[in-house]
């Protein structure tokens, strides 16, 4: 009951912050959400579980009971961990407090709604990484939506309503694309599920029990539902092309909304594919290997050179959170151990990476108004600790060794390169990790334009160092991103024994 | 009876004129106040069938559900005189084809 | 005859101190009284100390050390993600010059940087001393793996000092090129290190276990099937190869061999003792160590090693050129560093592995050296570098005057100078080995050429800058440098004397007696244990490589000879040339008469032009397209797609006129179509 306990305390704390008063919210909110770190720390140091939640392996912390019942198939309430959704939780529950704490300078209206947003958000992410029955994990993945699209369109920039409409729009309509190929599924496996529970839809699943849908048989059933469920999660992924929301929705939201969306609902995407696409489906997995390593590597090097083009250092991060997602999609396909577990890894590493360097970015516009690359030249002389934490955090981006965001690189290119599943993996793998090269020219070029060079400032304003409490989240993240990269093993152990038993399929593909 | 020599498709008839006469009401009319008479005429026209049919069939349902409609159409009349009201405060006069300010 | 019982216990201290001042510097350092300077003084005098007695160990009890510490992540048996401990010969040696170089570049800071106030100091000493600790765990590291992550770090750390005034405009754009050519190279070196990985499922550098044995098993005439590896579908030789020259890719970034030597000139925008660090002992020997340290997959690949030659000594050559025009005397060092290194590569592509590291050691003394005395006569001037504006400086500066010299006769291979020595043992070995292989040969005769201009442009430099008249106030009054340059100054001054006597072989060639120090060294028994033995290498280039030694006039003395004093001639004549060009009191610029050449020249061979064309005008062109075509084809669809419900709401919602009359017309219009349909379906008419 330890998930239902945290997503209670989430829930309960968002009636609450919305009810205080504005100057207290704050900090009532970060007191709050200081309370699903303890208790996903706890859980992660409790952990007990083993093997894949979908295919068998022991769920920890599980909880099951009759919900109600749909036609022919019982829908459970059904929440549970394994080592592949734990530590997106960790990181769920880790980035709200970094991001409430971050919200306190930059959020001055309506600001008991705003952290109540957040806590609701983040009751429905840790929801989403928890639940096991389809339509259990359907209502908490649109619910994630809701307070997204409030956080943008009422604290956001200038554009923010086109903003938040695309991004609602764009990737409800990405849900019911989804929805509508899962249910393909759950329909061709007829009687041989009762119930919406994903164990059970996957499991029989990889035992071959789909059969026909009308006309459609089996094999066109499961290529159709693959692709109707790629799609969908892509767009929140987002792959290219179905990234267009993304920078959009960066550059309006406020830097808080920002720092979860990179760094939690980004995940959602590349988790869904995971569990779905790659865990239900590995032999449609297989037979399109070559078209998802092609988006993949498009994804990265695309997204890297629009990263190169911008000069708003947040569409900067917006664009090359589109590369870096790459990444994750060239190490599922790759279905390796390294593969998956280093894509599961990036998820993780990219979260505190592109947290970090958003709220970084928050901090400098915070006291310069700005984030024109064009407009501010020199900022290290007036804010050395914040531009040290951006060198810090652009290093971690281009994957510096012992930070984590070159663990998960080098776990997915050993991964891809050995991959059996796709057809010359080696040239994949090489053009994809040119993406690294081009991420250290736009970083370092934005860095040297915008933190060095002598003090200058297009807006007038005036610029002091900023306050310990925007200073605080941003230089954590930098202790846990080098922590995670110095010892992979904090989350790689689990991560890898979820992740075995998905690739035990790839080994019978070869 | 003198009721029963007159068949019921004069009472059908009568009732097709008085709902026609409503419909043009309510589509010529301007004056809200008209409106509500036309609307009163539909909704009577409707009674009449209920109880020339409550005759032919000798069933008192139809009868009762008059009762129903009258009960219906005062209380739409007080709401719509009400309706009406608040029309000629914000608009200094009751033509329908003033208040369109909630359309777009 | 152990020195200390379980020494090898304290090798991680090696990298650890120096990791320690750092974060003393890092977070307290604002408080100390020399800023963090003490700390890391006292911090890589331990790391020498305890480097020393890594190498007393070895020569006393010849067993050297590999030993897992660390294990990155658990794996089933995929991959071997570890770190390691490898101490033999060849890295007990590097290992002291650097901590020795790393000692001296922070007692010369002291006076380079606090004796001159500058601000920032705590950063600088931080930086310092994880440049130190990442580049004695990289030549700490026993497998490849380790290696990159220790090699990129020396890259970050060289980011942070490079880019340390970062208020200018001048050095934050020379940390970035530094940083990202050597990424481009980098690049290739990952790509290497995940295939050798993904090849070997081992990244070990020593050992029967490691991957230059599997390797060597694997391409052995007798290999059997067991040792097979996968090979990714090519020939295993060919396959090797192209890993070989995937990881050579970061060692020509590093190394600023070409065409990755762009950015080494502009590096120079940093303090003078981080250019000290860098050229003479860390960043930029790094890319040539690795070469060394995996000798033994390399001496397989004759393809390889034959590129690995030409370019070297094609850079040595180039680079030399180019220095000849420098006007400040930071660039003409910058320039020689560039083309020692290339010397360097030539010997390991000549097989020449003693040579290589002989070069790098004694590179290593009178390189720093010379960056430190230039230090000093910046100082002096008063930061200004152009020895168009010094001259006549040698009557006030004794101590640097002195030393300076003896690191440019040893740069410019004069006899006995160390460079003489250890320049001449490469251009024997390429001489020797080259006679077979017309790529060798043409590397050697590159190499050859290039001592005449090293020659020529040394002897320039120590003229403009210390001879002849004063060319300006600043240099007819220059400040005084205190004890902290001169100690440094004088202990490089000594070994650029004398290092070369580490391995004269042409002494024991000629007289017979037994004085090649360093490569016994290198063929410790230690080294032997762990294949890593320069005989081993020997055996490696004859037996895969078809390397044979050639002679020329009948033997192999005369071939020493005939090399030795090609190579002293071509240096003393170089030398007399810019004598007599330089050698007055009132020099004149005679590069200007080169006309066209010089202009040629002083543009790097427009090499630096067609780089940053490459990333401004190609790539950023590229991303500029990509974005236009992002916002207006991509965007656009999907913004047309949404335009269609949008616009079509706007048709449609002239419906709604608000007229309730309307609404009834449409209203009573519709009953009566739907009467009318179902009528007509009904069959009614």
């Amino acid at each position: 009951m330890l998930i239902e306990a945290l997503i209670l305390v989430c829930l309960v704390g968002a009636a609450v912050v919305a009810a205080a008063p504005d100057r207290l919210a704050g900090r009532l909110a970060l007191a709050v959400s200081a309370l699903p770190v303890g208790g996903s720390l706890y859980m992660y140091a409790a952990f007990d579980g083993g093997g894949n939640a979908l295919l068998g392996g022991d769920i920890a912390y599980e909880t099951f009971f009759q919900w109600l019942s749909l036609g022919p198939y019982a829908v459970n309430y059904h929440m549970g961990l394994d080592g592949i959704s734990l530590p997106l939780v960790v990181l769920s529950t880790v980035l709200t407090m970094l991001a409430i704490l971050s919200a306190w300078t930059p959020v001055d209206t309506r600001q008991s709604q705003f952290y109540a947003l957040m806590l609701f958000m983040e009751a429905s992410l840790i929801g989403v990484f928890a639940a096991l029955d389809f339509l259990l994990w359907f209502v908490f993945w649109e619910a994630v939506l809701v307070p997204m699209y409030f956080l943008i369109g009422v604290w956001g920039g200038p554009r923010r309503k086109y903003a938040a409409i695309k991004f609602f729009v764009y990737t409800n309509i990405a849900s019911l694309v989804m929805f509508i190929g899962f249910f393909g599924l759950v329909f061709g496996l007829g009687e041989s599920i009762s119930s919406t529970g994903l164990p059970e839809i996957a499991q029989a699943l990889r035992a071959g029990q789909l059969g026909a849908l009308g006309p459609v048989g089996p094999e066109a059933l499961a290529l159709a539902s693959f692709l109707a469920m790629f799609v969908g999660f892509a767009v929140k992924v987002p792959v290219v092309p179905f990234h267009t929301w993304l920078p959009d929705a960066h550059v309006e939201a406020p830097t808080p909304a920002s720092v979860m969306l990179a760094g939690v609902l980004l995940k959602m995407g590349t988790y869904a594919l995971l569990r779905y696409n790659f865990t239900m489906l590995p032999e449609q997995a297989a037979t399109l290997a070559v078209p998802i390593a092609v988006v993949a590597v498009i994804s990265i090097i695309y997204g890297a050179l629009l990263a190169l083009a911008q000069s708003d250092l947040k569409r900067v991060v917006a664009y090359s959170s589109v590369s870096s997602m790459g990444y994750v999609i060239l190490g599922l396909i790759a279905y390796t151990e390294f593969g998956i577990g280093g894509a599961t890894f990036q998820m993780i590493a990219h979260g505190l990476i592109s947290g970090l360097l958003f709220m970084t970015v928050g901090v400098i516009y915070n006291t310069s108004h700005t984030r024109m690359i064009g407009d501010m030249s020199g900022m290290a002389d007036r804010m050395p600790v914040t531009a040290g934490v951006f060198v810090a955090g652009a290093f971690a981006y281009m994957g510096l060794p012992l930070m984590a965001g070159f663990a998960a690189e080098l776990f997915i290119f050993l991964g891809a390169f050995s991959s059996t599943v796709l057809p010359a993996a080696p040239l994949f793998t090489a053009v994809a990790m040119f993406g690294i090269v081009i991420v250290a020219g736009y970083l370092l070029w934005a860095m040297q334009r915008s933190l060095f060079g002598p003090f200058e400032l297009e807006p007038d304003y005036e610029v002091g160092r900023a306050p310990l409490h925007d200073v605080a989240p941003i230089v954590t993240l930098v202790v846990l991103i080098v922590l995670l990269g110095s010892v992979p093993e904090v989350f790689w152990g689990m991560i890898s024994d979820a992740t075995v038993d998905l690739v035990a399929t790839g080994g019978e593909l070869r | 009876m003198v009721l029963g020599s007159v068949p019921a498709e004069y009472y059908l008839v009568l009732s097709a004129a008085v709902f026609c006469t409503g419909v043009f009401g309510v589509l010529i009319r301007r004056n809200a106040l008209m409106f509500l008479m036309s609307v009163e005429l539909m909704l009577n026209a409707a009674n009449i069938n209920f109880v020339a049919f409550a005759f032919y069939w000798g069933n008192l349902t139809g009868q009762v559900f008059t009762l129903f409609t009258m009960a219906l159409a005062a209380a739409e009349v007080a709401i719509g005189i009400g309706i009406i009201l608040v029309l000629y405060r914000n608009f200094d006069d009751v033509r329908v084809t003033d208040a369109t300010t909630l359309r777009w | 005859m152990v020195i200390v019982a379980g020494i090898y216990a304290y090798a991680p201290a090696i990298a650890v101190l120096p990791f320690v001042s750092f974060l003393v510097a890092l977070l307290v350092g604002r408080w100390l009284p020399r800023k963090g300077a003490l700390s890391g003084i006292l911090a890589t005098l331990g790391s020498l100390g305890l480097s020393v007695a890594m190498v007393g160990n070895l020569v006393l009890t010849g067993e050297g050390y590999d030993e897992t510490m660390y294990t990155f992540v658990e794996t089933a048996g995929t991959f071997d993600l570890t770190f390691g401990l490898l101490i033999d010969p060849l890295s007990a040696a590097m290992l002291v010059i650097v901590s020795f170089i790393a000692v001296l570049v922070h007692v010369f800071s002291l006076g380079y940087m606090n004796d001159e106030g500058e601000p920032g100091l705590p950063r600088y000493y931080a930086g310092l001393g994880l440049f130190t600790a990442s580049m004695l765990a990289f030549v700490l590291s026993a497998n490849l793996l380790m290696a990159f992550f220790f090699f990129e770090l020396v890259g970050l750390c060289s980011y942070l000092l490079i880019g340390h005034w970062f208020r200018e405009e001048g050095p934050p754009s020379g940390a970035k090129k530094a940083f990202l050519v050597t990424r481009f190279g980098d690049y290739f070196f990952l790509v290497g290190v995940v295939g050798v990985l993904a090849t070997f499922k081992t990244a070990g550098f020593a050992g029967e276990n490691g991957f230059p044995a599997v390797a060597e098993r694997v391409l052995s005439p007798e290999a059997s099937a067991e040792v097979a590896v996968d090979t990714f579908g090519f020939e295993p030789a060919t396959w090797f190869a192209v890993l070989g020259l995937l990881v050579l890719g970061g060692v020509l970034g590093k190394s600023a061999q070409f065409p990755f030597h762009t950015w080494l000139p502009d590096a120079m925008e940093g303090p003078t003792p981080v250019s000290a660090l860098i050229h003479a002992a860390t960043m930029v020997a790094a890319g040539v160590f690795l070469v060394a340290r995996m000798y033994g997959f390399y001496a397989l690949l004759p393809t390889v090693l034959a590129i690995v030659a030409f370019t070297g000594g094609f850079t040595a050559l180039f680079a030399a050129t180019m220095a000849v025009v420098k006007n400040e005397i930071k660039q003409v060092l910058a320039y020689s560093t560039i083309s020692q290194y290339g010397y360097m590569m030539l010997a390991l592509g000549a097989g020449g592995y003693v040579a290589a590291f002989f070069h790098l050691t004694t590179h290593a003394m009178f390189k720093a050296l010379l960056f430190l005395g230039a230090g000093s006569v910046i100082i002096a001037m008063h930061h200004e570098e152009d020895m168009w504006l010094m001259g006549g400086l040698k009557e006030e500066m004794r101590v640097t005057y002195l030393t300076f010299l003896a690191g440019s006769l040893a740069l410019a291979g004069i006899f006995p100078f160390a460079g003489f020595w250890s320049k001449d043992e490469v251009l024997f070995e390429a001489l020797a080995h080259g006679l077979e292989s017309p790529l060798l040969l043409g590397g050697y005769l590159m190499g050859l050429a290039a001592v005449f201009v090293t020659a020529v442009y040394t002897v320039r430099m120590v003229l403009l800058t210390f001879h002849g008249d004063p060319r300006s106030d600043l240099a007819a009054d220059p400040e005084a440098v205190r004890w902290n340059v001169k100690l440094p100054l004088s202990a490089l001054g000594v070994l650029a004397v004398v290092a070369g006597f580490l391995n004269p072989v042409p002494i024991q060639t000629v007289t017979g007696v037994h004085v090649e120090f360093l490569h016994d060294f290198l063929d410790n028994a230690a080294s032997e244990e762990l294949l890593t033995s320069a005989h081993h290498y020997g055996d490696l280039t004859k037996e895969f490589a078809g390397y044979s030694t050639g002679t020329v006039a009948g033997g192999e003395t005369a071939t020493v000879l005939v090399s030795g004093g090609l190579s002293l001639g071509l240096a003393v004549a170089g030398a007399v040339f810019a004598l007599r060009l330089y050698g007055g009191a009132d020099p004149a610029r005679h590069t200007e008469k080169l006309g066209g050449l010089r202009t040629l020249l002083v543009h790097n061979y427009y090499q630096d032009e067609y780089q940053v064309w490459l990333a401004e005008g190609l790539t950023l062109g590229v991303a500029r397209a990509a974005d236009v075509f992002d916002r207006g084809v991509v965007d656009g669809a999907v913004d047309k797609v949404s335009s269609v419900s949008l616009l079509s709401g706007y048709g449609l919602r002239r419906l709604q006129t608000g007229i309730v009359t309307n609404y009834a017309a449409l209203i009573s219009l519709s009953v009566l179509a739907l009467l009318v349909a179902f009528a007509a379906m009904g069959g009614w008419f």
